[in-house]
């Protein structure tokens, strides 16, 4: 039947566990050839692990696998491959050092087993990969020096020169601009004339609508259920996903009488190459969202103002005082604390226990009188925000490595809680966690508020935004372009700000 | 779950446990095949004099590696303080103080040696701290300096001939312990409470595992670093003085084979050479095992060479054990996480 | 606005260092023979060939080592031991030919860099520990199984002799003597072109490039990582194998203890010339130039008047010196200490 033919991978009822987490539960889906399907679902929803599945990479407990017509009861990443699934994961895995012809060329020639280099054809090979997607690049430059949204289309030009059927993108929108954005999406309908299939995976509701065919939703492990575009829109799709309505339980902010100065202040906040011009405060029992795309300049902002990215000009008032912070500690000392965007590289040591990596910002307060360390006031410590937090292990001595997503992300929280501060930045806090945590963390958050702390909350999930924060500042490009209370907008408005070109300054 | 309770707890004092039995039980072989010339007291204090020197040494290559470098300037800068030192016992003079001058020179002697160390360690922390060098290269290169300085101070030549009372130092022994076994015992102390029980020591542990997310809680890296480098070259200041009373002499280039026995009872001793893990008391047992073994070696009369060769085999051997035990240990936390 | 200014400076950076290094090799041999004009001449050209050919040659080893993201202490031990052993081998069996020494030179040598491959490739353990294991052993063991005897120069071969003599180009002084291009030097230059083409030109050259810049994508792109590995210590020994024959050729002499001890200047030669100890970058022609700058700075220490006591502060100094450079370049321009070390 020519649909068999036509159905390029086909996966059925993949179910995969880990300690404590069901990552997906009997999770079906096909891909014909030519399609362009986005696989969508909010962080923590089971898209990487099915990614991975598919790719090889990882082991389902059960399911079938059928790529091309053929089972495969064991699949092995060369498996894969080798039927044309090619998976063009976030870090790209491209050679730094190496040019852009090589990058490209590499692979097909350990494919074709050559042992001797022929530099005309590696820029034979890249040239006709970068005219078929319509693109001219210097084949000469080091990937090392080129941008993200470059990086990315050499990526994909490499996994076409392997005879890909299928291309997984793995959210390739997070770090490139709007313009880019487009010149990939044209990539891959050029890619789709030529029989190739994309399945794109994200949970940017926009960009799915913009680009996808079809799109498969999963929520919390499960399959929500296979939907032509057409036939959605924005709120629909964010229902599915979420599970929820959007109006919910909005943030609301209760104004502290007693204040007099905000908690925290900016003025004129600038550094080239970063953010230019930045003002804005946030009084207690805010929680105020910025929000903007990946290189927009929110967490170089917030870098900053934790003493990591010395800015070129501009002051920071605290309680209304002139502060001059010019590393983390100083930010901690004036009640400071940045929860960072990379939970496993700069948030957390994985190695070490969890005891240790949540008392690891108040050390001076668990001294003796001969200044050295008291077992039972660390001990103590630990424990009082283990179970504040309600972080699930089994032990003070257990690795941070080996918990989940959603409970690692809660001891990065308690450690910062720890030095009970009166402004907390959150930089992306659900990324990569499971829907139950993230509601919890927004909890969390959202006490915190009402208990007297200003809260930042950086993100670009605009449902979490919206949900989350009662007042909004969008950066674009460095720049504050829209500083809004939430009730004044809906989601949609929102991401029509954020994707408009001209820079509309306030 | 209570597996992952006990995995936590097992892995930190199965190591510990199995160093120890390694440690009895090459004491033990020793003592059977060699019970004459092995279980002398003469023989327990000729190791006691030794292990000091090179345990100070070997905690020195421990501290830069807990941080994920590694210090092989070590010997170099030994070497360098102990020849500063050397010179001021046998050329200074102090003025006549009243019969006093000689206690005088001796504490010069031994603060230059030290504030020399200290100065060496603190240029390798601030190559690596605040220039940014790696670690391997950054101290290559300052060993390459120090021992030159030392070349072109002495011109090649030892000195020889040191106070009396400075010799006490290396020879003399109170209670019948050696007087170098009760400073290396101090020593070993104060860095036990130093990496246990202070929030430098803390630090050490946390940037040695994760230098960024150290730097994200609030950790000073450079001065981290510093420190730690500068600890280094005290300890191997230490070493020094020890070294040059105990053998009441001193020339440029003694003690290289120093370097590789520093590292391979640092590994032998459960430290992760990425950084992060490492414990003082595991290093003694590997010094003790290390120490007998050389005991056994000299006895049975094995050339310098031989032991060279035996040195390195060990290290590899450790080395291999090492990755085999990361395998199965793998392979545990996998099957604990899909059950 | 975000512009990656890294790009512009990073380029800068590498163009800058060989050229740099250039220059301040030009600087410093005019600045030397303005203090004793037998610098420049040919003569001494040709003799600093001769004599630096050997460090050269396991110079191009270190430097692709150090390309792969490793490092490698062993080859001086492997060197003396490929030496060594070769010699003996060839009084004990009474042949006298130099391709013969060079052939159980090499032998010897690539069957002790196979064992470093072994270890690294198999095993993983960091390259910095194996090698100063494997040093440890090569040397003790050459020097406790095949002994501790030097050879002088009456008892070596002739052959050895013969090829120290060799030259390719004889030119003669006004007073009648004789001096010429040495073939150590063309050996040299031929082993680095060999390296050259081989980086370049097949897929095992460019996988030690990849394996430098990220060894996961190396993998994830199919190199086989082991096997490339385990090649570059092999390659290492065998280089280190030739360097050996070449040492004793020109002293006329073998001591077991001698070359181990001078991993130092080789390893400050190709750091000089701009190959990164992280891996992924650097070029044979900054190796060779690096060891250039080293043999010139060497030689005019002596020319200079300054006894060779100072030979192991200036090539530390040499090594703090130009790593900060690159180092602390790196550092300002990536600029955001938040995401590195």
């Amino acid at each position: 039947m020519i649909e068999k033919l036509e159905k390029l991978l086909v996966v059925k009822d993949i179910s995969k566990s880990y300690v404590g987490v069901q990552a997906l539960d009997k999770v079906s889906l096909s891909i014909n050839r030519g399609e362009i399907r986005c696989l969508v679902g909010e962080n923590g929803s089971g898209k990487s692990t099915l990614i991975k599945i598919i790719a090889g990479v990882v082991k389902a407990d059960e399911g079938e696998i059928i790529i091309n017509g053929k089972k495969f009861e064991n699949l092995h990443a060369i498996d894969s491959i080798s039927e044309g699934i090619q998976v063009i994961y976030q870090d790209l895995s491209l050679f730094p050092n190496l040019t852009i012809a090589e990058n490209i060329s590499l692979n097909q020639m350990i494919e074709r087993k050559k042992r001797f280099v022929s530099w005309k054809e590696i820029r034979n090979i890249a040239e006709r990969e970068l005219f078929n997607i319509n693109k001219k690049l210097d084949l000469d430059e080091k990937v090392e020096n080129i941008s993200i949204a470059n990086k990315q289309l050499v990526a994909i030009c490499r996994a076409l020169t392997q005879d890909a059927k299928i291309i997984i993108m793995d959210e390739p929108t997070t770090a490139i601009t709007k313009s880019e954005i487009n010149r990939l999406f044209s990539v891959i309908l050029g890619l789709k004339k030529r029989g190739i299939s994309t399945l794109f995976v994200s949970h940017k509701l926009s960009e799915v609508l913009q680009i996808s065919e079809k799109v498969t939703v999963i929520r919390d492990g499960k399959l929500v259920g296979v939907y032509n575009t057409e036939e959605l829109d924005h709120d629909t799709l964010s229902f599915y996903m979420s599970g929820k309505k959007i109006v919910d339980s909005l943030f609301n902010y209760q104004e502290k009488e007693r204040q007099k100065e905000p908690l925290l202040e900016v003025k004129n906040f600038s550094k080239k190459g970063n953010f230019q011009d930045v003002n804005f405060e946030i009084r207690s029992g805010e929680i105020v969202g910025i929000t903007g795309i990946l290189g927009s300049g929110r967490t170089e902002l917030a870098l900053s103002l934790f003493g990591l990215n010395r800015p070129d000009s501009g002051e920071i008032y605290i309680d209304g005082k002139l502060v001059k912070i010019k590393s983390p500690r100083d930010a901690i000392e004036l009640g400071l604390s940045y929860l960072p965007e990379d939970r496993l590289n700069q948030g957390l040591s994985i190695k070490q226990s969890i005891g240790n990596n949540i008392v690891v910002t108040i050390l001076q307060r668990l001294l003796n009188r001969f200044k050295l360390f008291d077992n039972n006031k660390k001990y103590e410590a630990a424990k009082e925000w283990i179970e504040e937090l309600n972080v699930i292990t089994p032990s003070l001595e257990t690795a941070a490595q080996a918990l989940s997503g959603g409970n690692q992300q809660r001891v990065v929280i308690a450690k910062w809680l720890s030095t009970h501060p009166k402004i907390f930045i959150l930089d992306g806090p659900t990324v990569g966690i499971d829907v139950a945590s993230k509601s919890n963390i927004h909890n969390i958050i959202k006490g915190l508020a009402n208990k007297g702390m200003g809260v930042i909350i950086i993100s670009d999930e605009i449902p979490e935004i919206i949900r989350n924060c009662n007042r909004i500042i969008v950066i674009r490009e460095g720049r504050i372009v829209k500083k809004v209370n939430t009730d004044e907008v809906t989601e949609g408005k929102l991401l029509d700000i954020l994707a408009r070109k001209s820079i509309r300054v306030i | 779950m209570g597996w992952y309770y006990l995995l936590g707890k097992y892995s930190k004092h199965s190591k510990t446990l199995t160093l120890f039995i390694i440690m009895i039980s090459v004491f033990v072989v020793i003592s059977i095949f060699l019970p004459g010339k092995f279980l002398t007291i003469r023989n327990f204090q000729s190791m006691f004099s030794q292990i000091p020197e090179f345990g100070l040494l070997a905690i020195a290559v421990m501290l830069a590696m807990l941080t994920g470098g590694i210090d092989l300037s070590i010997v170099a800068t030994a070497n360098l303080a102990g020849i500063v030192a050397a010179l001021i016992l046998t050329k200074f003079t102090f003025p006549q103080i009243g019969g006093y001058e000689e206690l005088l020179t001796i504490i010069l002697a031994i603060a230059s040696a030290l504030t020399v160390s200290l100065i060496c360690g603190f240029l390798n922390g601030l190559l690596v701290a605040y220039v940014g060098v790696p670690a391997i290269l950054a101290t290559l290169g300052t060993m390459g300096l120090f021992s030159g300085i030392a070349i072109i101070i002495t011109k090649g030549y030892g000195i020889i001939g040191f106070p009396e009372k400075f010799l006490f130092i290396g020879s003399g022994t109170i209670f019948l312990i050696p007087m170098p076994m009760i400073i290396f015992i101090l020593c070993a102390l104060v860095a036990i409470l130093i990496l246990n029980k202070t929030t430098f020591g803390f630090s050490v542990y946390m940037l040695g595992s994760n230098p960024i997310a150290a730097r994200f809680s609030g950790i000073n890296n450079e001065n981290i670093l510093i420190k730690t480098y500068m600890m280094s070259g005290l300890f191997s200041g230490l070493a020094s003085i020890i070294m040059i009373s105990r053998v009441n002499s001193i020339r440029p280039g003694y003690g290289s084979v120093y370097l590789l026995q520093a590292i391979l009872v640092s590994v032998l001793g459960g430290l992760d050479p990425s950084g992060g893990s490492g414990s003082i008391s595991g290093l003694i047992m590997a010094i003790i095992t290390l120490q007998v073994l050389q005991s056994g070696f000299n006895i049975l009369s094995f050339s310098p060479f031989f032991k060279k060769v035996i040195w390195g085999l060990i290290l590899i051997l450790v080395m291999v054990l090492n990755f085999y035990s990361a395998k199965l240990s793998q392979k545990s936390i996998k099957r604990l996480k899909t059950n | 606005m975000l512009k990656n200014n890294r790009r512009f400076e990073v380029q800068k950076l590498l163009k800058q260092n060989e050229s740099y290094l250039f220059l301040v090799i030009i600087a410093y041999s005019i600045f030397i023979t303005s203090i004793n004009s037998s610098f420049l001449s040919l003569e001494n050209l040709f003799d600093l060939g001769k004599s630096s050919a050997g460090m050269g040659i396991m110079a191009i080893g270190v430097f692709i080592v150090l390309l792969s993201g490793g490092i490698d202490i062993s080859f001086t031990a492997i060197a003396i031991s490929g030496q060594y052993i070769a010699a003996n081998v060839l009084i004990a069996s009474g042949v006298d030919n130099i391709f013969f020494a060079f052939f159980i030179s090499c032998l010897v040598g690539v069957a002790l860099g196979s064992i470093n491959g072994l270890l690294i490739s198999y095993f993983k353990i960091p390259t910095l520990i194996t090698t100063l294991g494997t040093a440890s052993v090569f040397h003790g063991a050459l020097l406790t199984i095949v002994g501790t005897k030097a050879i002088n120069s009456a008892q070596l071969p002739d052959c050895f002799k013969a090829f120290g003599a060799k030259n390719l180009l004889i030119l003669t002084k006004p007073n009648g003597v004789n001096y010429g291009l040495s073939t150590f030097l063309v050996i040299f230059i031929l082993l680095a072109l060999l390296t050259w083409l081989i980086l370049k030109y097949t897929m095992l050259g460019r996988g030690i490039y990849a394996i430098g810049g990220d060894i996961n994508s190396a993998v994830r792109s199919g190199f086989n990582v082991a096997k490339i590995q385990f090649f570059i210590y092999c390659y290492v020994g065998f280089l280190a194998g030739i360097a050996g024959v070449l040492h004793i050729s020109l002293i006329r002499y073998s001591n077991p203890t001698y070359i181990v001890g001078t991993e130092l200047s080789v390893i400050a030669a190709v750091v000089l010339g701009g190959t990164r100890i992280t891996g992924g970058s650097g070029t044979i022609i900054g190796t060779i130039m690096g060891v250039a700058m080293v043999t010139i700075l060497n030689n005019s220490l002596i020319l200079v008047g300054l006894s060779s006591y100072w030979h192991n502060f200036f090539v530390g100094l040499i090594i703090i010196i130009s790593v900060s450079i690159t180092s602390y370049q790196s550092k300002r321009s990536i600029g955001n200490i938040v995401f590195r070390r």
